[in-house]
């Protein structure tokens, strides 16, 4: 039987970045992918020719700078873009947009309230200062420190005293963020409805709280934890990869060859070999059986576990802790090929803030109704669209002068209260976002040469990806930190000996892009004892 | 035919402009003179400018900039020792229109004041200024400034950093009404020991008998022009507050007035200088606003900041009152002192060590013509503002390679500089 050191499931972002990790510390790794090229979420994909956008995300957001340093992906070719970081667009044609630069992005804000730009300050240090206080929680893991972070936290969290030592008033900062919905929360900084919409708007895509469910606050961290976030004073910027998302895979499958580890294509992993929840190897499809000393899976928690094992052989109570773990999906996906530079008469000329997205919506009270459609399983009427035009910023992905539109629709239930979407709901759907789309950008509807909907259906099916929920499983506090994937296992370990999850549905899982990745790596070289 | 009834050649005449009539006080009115023109997105223009800028751009002989909370003012015009000597000798003019000047009015604006400061300034007579220090309500500085009495219920709140919402958010229940006027006003610094000389000069009659921190409106070449002695150099000094129209006036009439009598007009470095000489820290520089500390232990009670900040816990209820009852016995960790630094060329420098331990960071630095020597301002642990032996870690370059050097430091007992002159009434006119 082909034995190696470790094997990856899943050529996805994650995945490959665990693969790397562990090539580069010296470990031998295949990594085994159903699909013909790797990439799983990220994979290149062409909407019509030339015209280049990843399929089932926006395609914003990078790697920490630490990650793309210890894997040495510049090496490999991976630049960054660094692009403002986005508009809002309203019902009654006004606009906010983030500068990163401090003096500017007041200047913003006061276009609305004087008072709130000064507020921003305030606010600003309260999500620093609750970003830095998550880093070491982060990227802990990644140095080799998971037990000893986790226990620490759970010290923490269970010791009365420990909370009784935080002074008052530092206490009552952290509860309003982990407890409020982010409309109390933001209340509290601002008087302009347009300036908390815009904050709101660009915290909810991809979560499944609306700006007034409880808890909802704590998601306004996530654009700070970035290194850079808000380094210059101002907004937190968006960071892209030249090329896309399928430039990430490039580089990583760069490291991962440059390092002695393999990358078989169309091998799909359709059992693993355990025994008294230990595992040592891998069932192909095609009956061949590979061995290993740790085997890591870049799906979701749930095909995880319940795709690729018999039940029976899963310890007690795991299928059920398992299947308690919520996946939903929330957000459908249009991709765009445009025929030329979409105009948009609402944004002053020249708006830097445009290449780092575009966001349609209304104030905080219609982002609920939108949510509430989607709680009550309603296709979506007015919801919340955040666009990326990626090629406004980075050429190469369109033809010259013409252009790609990523759009994810936020608020699409995966089943309609009437039974599965059909295709005039789906007709309908891609009329709905293209005519919020002509409503900002005129004439946006006689450009598109290609349009194509991605239903959360369609990402389940295409990619396997449990529910189509591209966050891997929904982001509440009860199922994130030491609760991710499930409680006790804040991690990539499992109870299973030997296997480890490298997906976001483990820590840090969607707050550091390639977090899980690396964590999950860290552990195994860990636990395999080191360099090799 | 007659000449009478002959068809007239056309005569060119006037386009027909009937719409416009001069005689007319009916007549329409190009409505697009009166359009609200869309202010320019904030991109459009990163750094804005004073309303001073043209005439000190026309001054600017280094063309050197500064950007000072958003606003371009120049770092150096002419030379900082040159622009050094006529402030220490004679007299400088600075633009210092990037502060931030709130206006505070209403029948309830003495107690919201007095809610808002830690001082008690009750007896504030109008035309009168006097430092204030805001804290919140844990007793950490937000910021301070000076207050002017402008009337009976109108005060004007001139800072270093805006705080708008935190004003805004502490007149519930007050009667009062608060407004940024920042943008109205063109402010100028005259500082100097012939500042009160130049403005004799410049026409304005019995500036000695104005005391420190009064005020009065005085009228400069016809524009009216609120007058203050006031001023961050630690010497006597005035600061001009007038509409921003009228700013750039004043300016070209001082500098007119003053030139013969040794004045020159003077860059943000030097204003610096003068400060660092004076020993006031700046905030946003030397502290931070609690609001803007995202490290709690860089926001600072005011004992920390200042030598003796005078809080008046007895005038009744202000924010922090009841935090800094409870600090007013203990020592803060850390705090602000003023430092003389050895060693003559102007060193670069920020890490304080003690025995090898960094105890203190150096937040502003200069070389100070007064003391010949390098100083600062720092903030510094506490209990080692006492012990003598620290050293900061001064980088030097020579050519393509770089010493480093351990300078030996001194904490300074009062600030490099404060002359007598600052206080003296009537203010001397000569030196």
């Amino acid at each position: 039987m082909e034995r190696h050191d470790a094997i990856v499931i899943g050529a996805g972002l994650n995945g490959l970045v665990a693969a790397a990790y562990m090539a580069r510390a010296g470990f031998d790794v295949l990594v085994l992918d159903r699909a013909s090229a790797p990439g799983g979420v990220s994979a290149a994909h062409e909407i019509a020719p030339g015209f280049r956008l990843p399929r089932y995300t926006l395609g914003s957001g990078g790697l920490p700078p630490r990650i793309a340093a210890d894997l040495g992906l510049a090496e490999h070719g991976l630049r960054f873009i660094r692009a403002e970081g986005g508009v809002s667009i309203f019902p009654d044609g006004s606009y906010h947009a983030s500068y990163r630069d401090g003096a500017v992005h007041r200047r913003e804000i006061a276009r609305f309230s004087r008072r709130d730009a000064d507020a921003f300050t305030h606010y600003r240090r309260d999500m620093l200062r609750a970003a830095r206080g998550l880093a070491p929680l982060l990227s802990g893991p990644a140095r080799v420190r998971a037990k000893g972070l986790f226990a620490g936290l759970r010290a923490r969290l269970s010791f009365a005293d420990r909370i009784a030592s935080i002074a008052p008033d530092d206490l009552n900062d952290m509860l309003r963020l982990w407890a409020l919905p982010m409309s109390e929360y933001l209340d509290t900084y601002f008087e302009s409805d347009a300036v908390k919409a815009h904050l709101a708007s660009a915290a909810l895509i991809g979560g499944t709280l609306g700006p007034c469910s409880p808890t909802g606050a704590s998601r306004l961290v996530g654009p700070w934890l970035s290194e850079t976030g808000g380094a210059m004073g101002g907004a937190p910027d968006t960071l892209m990869p030249y090329g896309g998302p399928a430039a990430l895979v490039d580089a990583l499958t760069g490291v991962l060859d440059a390092n002695g580890g393999r990358l078989r294509l169309e091998a799909e992993v359709t059992d693993i070999l355990s025994k008294d929840a230990k595992v040592r190897g891998v069932v192909l499809a095609n009956g061949e059986e590979i061995g290993a000393d740790a085997i890591l899976s870049g799906l979701d928690v749930k095909r995880s576990f319940l795709s690729l094992f018999r039940w029976k052989d899963l310890p007690e109570g795991l299928v059920e802790r398992v299947g308690r773990v919520r996946m939903k999906g929330v957000a459908a996906k249009v991709n765009i090929a445009l025929d030329a530079i979409p105009e948009f008469p609402y944004l002053p000329e020249g708006c830097p803030s445009l290449g780092g997205g575009l966001r349609l919506t209304g104030h905080i009270p219609a982002m609920e109704r939108a949510f509430s459609d989607w709680r009550d399983r309603m296709p979506p009427r007015d919801p919340l669209i955040d666009v990326l035009i990626p090629s406004l910023v980075d050429p190469s992905l369109a033809p010259p002068g013409k252009h790609v539109l990523s759009a994810l629709v936020q608020f699409v239930p995966e089943t309609l209260h009437e039974g599965a979407w059909s295709d005039d709901r789906r007709d309908a759907l891609r009329d709905l976002v293209t005519a919020r789309l002509a409503e900002v950008s005129p004439g946006i509807e006689t450009r598109i040469l290609a349009c194509e909907v991605l239903l959360p259906d369609d990402i389940e099916n295409e990619i396997g990806l449990t529910g189509g929920d591209l966050a891997y499983g929904e982001t509440t506090l009860d199922q994130m930190f030491m609760n991710r994937p499930f409680p006790g296992h804040g991690g990539a370990s499992t109870p299973l000996r030997n296997f480890y999850l490298c997906s976001p549905s483990a820590h840090p899982g969607p707050l550091v892009m390639g977090g899980s990745g690396a964590n999950a790596a860290a552990e195994v070289i860990a636990a395999l004892g080191g360099r090799r | 035919m007659t000449p009478d009834t002959a068809p007239r050649k056309e005569e060119p005449t006037e386009p027909n402009r009937a719409d416009i009539d001069p005689q007319d006080e009916q007549a329409p009115v190009d409505p697009a003179l009166f359009e609200e023109k869309p202010a320019a997105p904030p991109f459009e223009r990163t750094v804005l400018t004073t309303p001073l800028h043209l005439v000190t751009s026309l001054e600017s002989r280094t063309n050197r900039w500064t950007d000072w909370n958003g606003y371009t003012v120049p770092e150096v015009l002419t030379g900082l020792e040159d622009e050094y000597r006529a402030l220490r000798g004679a007299a400088a003019l600075m633009d210092v229109s990037p502060l931030v000047k709130y206006r505070i009015a209403g029948r309830d604006a003495l107690a919201f004041l007095q809610r808002l400061v830690t001082r008690d300034i009750e007896n504030l007579g109008v035309h009168r200024a006097v430092h204030v220090v805001l804290c919140e309500s844990r007793g950490l500085v937000l910021g301070d400034g000076l207050l002017f009495r402008l009337g009976d219920d109108e005060y004007r709140l001139v800072t270093e950093e805006t705080h708008l919402a935190w004003l805004m958010d502490s007149t519930e229940g007050f009667r009062v009404r608060i407004e940024d006027v920042s943008a109205t006003l063109g402010t100028l610094s005259l500082q100097g020991p012939l500042s009160a000389f130049v403005l004799m000069h410049a026409g304005i009659g019995d500036i000695a008998s104005l005391a420190p921190s009064a005020a009065r409106w005085v009228t400069i070449a016809g524009m009216p022009v609120y007058l203050s002695r006031t001023g961050a150099s630690g010497d006597l000094g005035y600061e001009l507050w007038s509409d921003a129209e009228d700013a750039p006036h004043v300016w070209r009439w001082l500098v007119e007035c003053g030139g013969p009598l040794g004045l020159r007009a003077a860059g943000f470095s030097l204003r610096e200088l003068a400060r660092l000489e004076a020993g006031l820290p700046r905030a946003g520089t030397d502290y931070l606003s609690a609001f803007a500390a995202i490290d709690a232990r860089d926001a600072l009670p005011p004992a920390a900041i200042w030598a003796s900040p005078v809080i008046d816990l007895d005038k009744g209820v202000f924010n922090g009152r009841v935090a800094l009852r409870r600090r007013a016995d203990e020592p803060p960790a850390r705090r602000i002192v003023s430092l003389a630094i050895e060693g003559l060329e102007p060193l670069r420098f920020s890490a304080l060590s003690l025995e090898g331990r960094i105890v203190g960071t150096a937040t502003s630095t200069g070389f100070s013509p007064a003391l010949g020597t390098n100083i600062a301002i720092a903030v510094i642990d506490s209990e080692v503002a006492a012990a003598g032996a620290l050293l900061a870690a001064a980088e030097r370059r020579d050519g393509l390679s770089v010493r480093e050097t351990l300078a030996s430091v001194r904490v300074l007992a009062g600030p490099a500089r404060s002359h007598p002159r600052r206080l003296a009434v009537p203010a001397p006119l000569r030196p």
